[in-house]
């Protein structure tokens, strides 16, 4: 029998490799070896697709090739998440994610989407077009630790700032992330946000720093 | 030299006496809108509108040369089938819909696609910009190139996944869009256009990988540009450095480059060539929210990097200050006169 290692790893290299059936067969072997889901799903599947995000950051991976590789990871979760014991899928925080008004880019927002759900957080995804006062009244519904606002162009990201001043009048806890091709550290701090990330693969760590500051 | 003499030598190769500075993509800058009492979404559809903004940017704001066909990318991809959002006077056009998200079968060019949309409303605005600046300056006609087009019929994600999985949808939806592209391209020639933009942001390497353009993209551009009767010119966003030698090996006469790009390697791969570059004085951190010194300060360096056009990397964002953008043309002035 493979060592765990040797099977964490399979499952690893089949999501890098954006192995659908690789992924599927990896996580059917991974459990009958006998070896815990949750650390399959972290060890094996997450890392294959932290992977895959550095990949995607150094541009050896474009887009077509990180979609790929999150359905092989989506795939091998259908297998080893009904395996998960109870408490083991609790959520790290509650995030409110949408593309801003006039936007309809929607590729970067569902890559962010991706990596915090790998990480543990639940989302809330309000697609795109998202009206300015809809983030404010999901963020008060969902009762959400963090919202993301993405913008693709220069033309719509001011619209951002809107919902920032909105959103702070209305919910003062909330930590508020930017993201989108044209958002850079003087525009976070123009707009008053509390952070951004570079790219999909930052935003784990993005969202983390954003919620210690908020318990520091 | 007249600013159109002097644009059109530079295009060709030939001296010119300085570097034309323009946008040679878009400009609905707000504060436009209002010196020249023209403001969108009126001036997204009717023609009168149109052309007294575009007229605006060669007046008001220095530009040497004129936009025609409005202020977005989604004229063709209109006439095709996409139904579009709301636009307001700081909000473009978006696309709204993709009519072939299930299914490319039924996608053909339909033999009516420039009676489509706002075709109509852009031969009206081609003939008012003749009439009143058509002997002085150069009028150019824009609009989405094939991928970013087809990402709007079969949508982006779909498109994206399908240059690795379903290479014939990819190359049926290009085929359409391309012929599409080429009536559209020489409908503005034939309505007194003297050069035609294409932006194709969704094959830049932000999201395609550059083997997939070489693939797809290139021979897309290369039809278009062979089936066309005058010069284009291809506006990709982002970091194209992995592009731009493809990019002008596809008969093009330009590119428009953003700051992300390498641009002494972009220039020199234009022009080893024979394309000319357009660029890059940054939309976002510079025109949009820098200073008035911070523009002057990257339009001169851009200059003196030997850009063959001084313009915006990127469209103009909605609510950049006028003053920022005159920085442009004050560079461009003041480059030449001490050189």
């Amino acid at each position: 029998m493979p060592s765990i290692e040797e099977s964490l790893k399979r499952l690893h290299d089949a999501v890098v490799a954006f192995d659908e059936d690789g992924t599927v067969l990896a996580a059917q072997d991974y459990l009958d070896e006998g070896h815990e889901a949750l650390e399959g799903i972290m060890r094996g599947l997450a890392a294959g697709m932290n992977t895959v995000g550095q990949l995607f950051k150094s541009q050896e991976y474009y887009v077509p090739e990180v979609l790929l590789c999150a359905e092989a990871m989506q795939a091998g979760l259908r297998v080893l998440t009904p395996h998960l014991r109870a408490g083991q899928s609790e959520s790290r925080g509650k995030i409110v994610l949408g593309t801003i008004q006039g936007d309809v880019h929607d590729i970067g927002k569902n890559l962010v989407k991706l990596m915090l759900e790998i990480a543990g957080f639940t989302v809330y995804d309000l697609g795109v077009n998202v009206a300015h006062q809809t983030f404010v009244d999901e963020a008060a519904r969902t009762g959400a630790d963090v919202v993301g606002i993405s913008a693709m162009m220069t033309t719509t990201m001011m619209g951002m700032k809107k919902v920032i001043q909105i959103l702070r009048e209305a919910r003062p806890e909330v930590r508020i992330l930017i993201g989108g091709a044209p958002v850079t550290a003087e525009i976070v701090k123009m707009f008053k946000a509390d952070g951004y990330a570079q790219s999909a693969a930052d935003v784990v760590d993005a969202v983390e720093r954003v919620l210690a500051r908020e318990t520091a | 030299m007249t600013p159109k003499e002097r644009f059109l030598k530079r295009l060709s190769g030939q001296e010119a006496d300085m570097t034309p500075v323009g946008c040679t993509t878009a400009y609905g800058v707000v504060e436009l809108m209002r010196k020249c009492g023209y403001e969108r979404p009126l001036a997204d559809t009717d023609p009168v509108a149109m052309a007294q903004l575009a007229l605006a940017g060669h007046a008001v704001a220095g530009f040497d040369w004129i936009k025609a066909m409005g202020w977005d990318i989604t004229s063709v991809s209109q006439a095709l089938g996409c139904s579009l959002g709301e636009p307001a006077i700081d909000l473009q056009y978006c696309i709204a819909s993709h009519p072939f998200e299930q299914g490319v079968d039924d996608l053909e060019c339909p033999g009516d696609l420039l009676s489509r949309g706002r075709f109509p409303a852009y031969k009206e605005q081609f003939r008012i910009l003749r009439e009143v600046a058509g002997n002085s300056a150069v009028i150019f006609g824009m609009s989405e190139g094939p991928f970013t087009c087809a990402a709007n019929l079969v949508g982006t994600t779909k498109l994206l996944r399908a240059t690795m999985k379903e290479p014939k949808l990819v190359k049926k939806t290009l085929e359409v869009t391309a012929e599409a592209l080429i009536k559209v391209v020489n409908f503005a020639f034939s309505n007194g256009a003297d050069y035609f933009c294409m932006a194709d942001p969704t094959s830049g390497c932000d999201l395609l990988n550059p083997k997939a353009w070489a693939t797809f993209v290139a021979p897309a551009v290369k039809r278009i540009v062979e089936n066309v009767s005058g010069p284009v010119v291809l506006h990709i966003c982002g970091n194209t450095d992995k592009i731009i030698p493809m990019m002008c090996e596809t008969g093009i006469a330009g590119i428009s480059i953003e700051e992300k790009v390498d641009l002494k390697q972009a220039l020199e791969a234009a022009h080893s060539r024979g394309v000319r570059v357009f660029g890059n004085v940054s939309a976002k951190s510079t025109l949009f929210i820098g200073t008035p010194e911070d523009c002057y300060k990257e339009a001169w360096a851009a200059l003196e990097a030997g850009v063959d056009f001084l313009a915006p990397g990127c469209g103009l964002a909605p609510n950049s200050p006028l003053e920022n953008i005159l920085q442009l043309r004050r560079a461009r002035d003041e480059f030449f006169r001490t050189a």
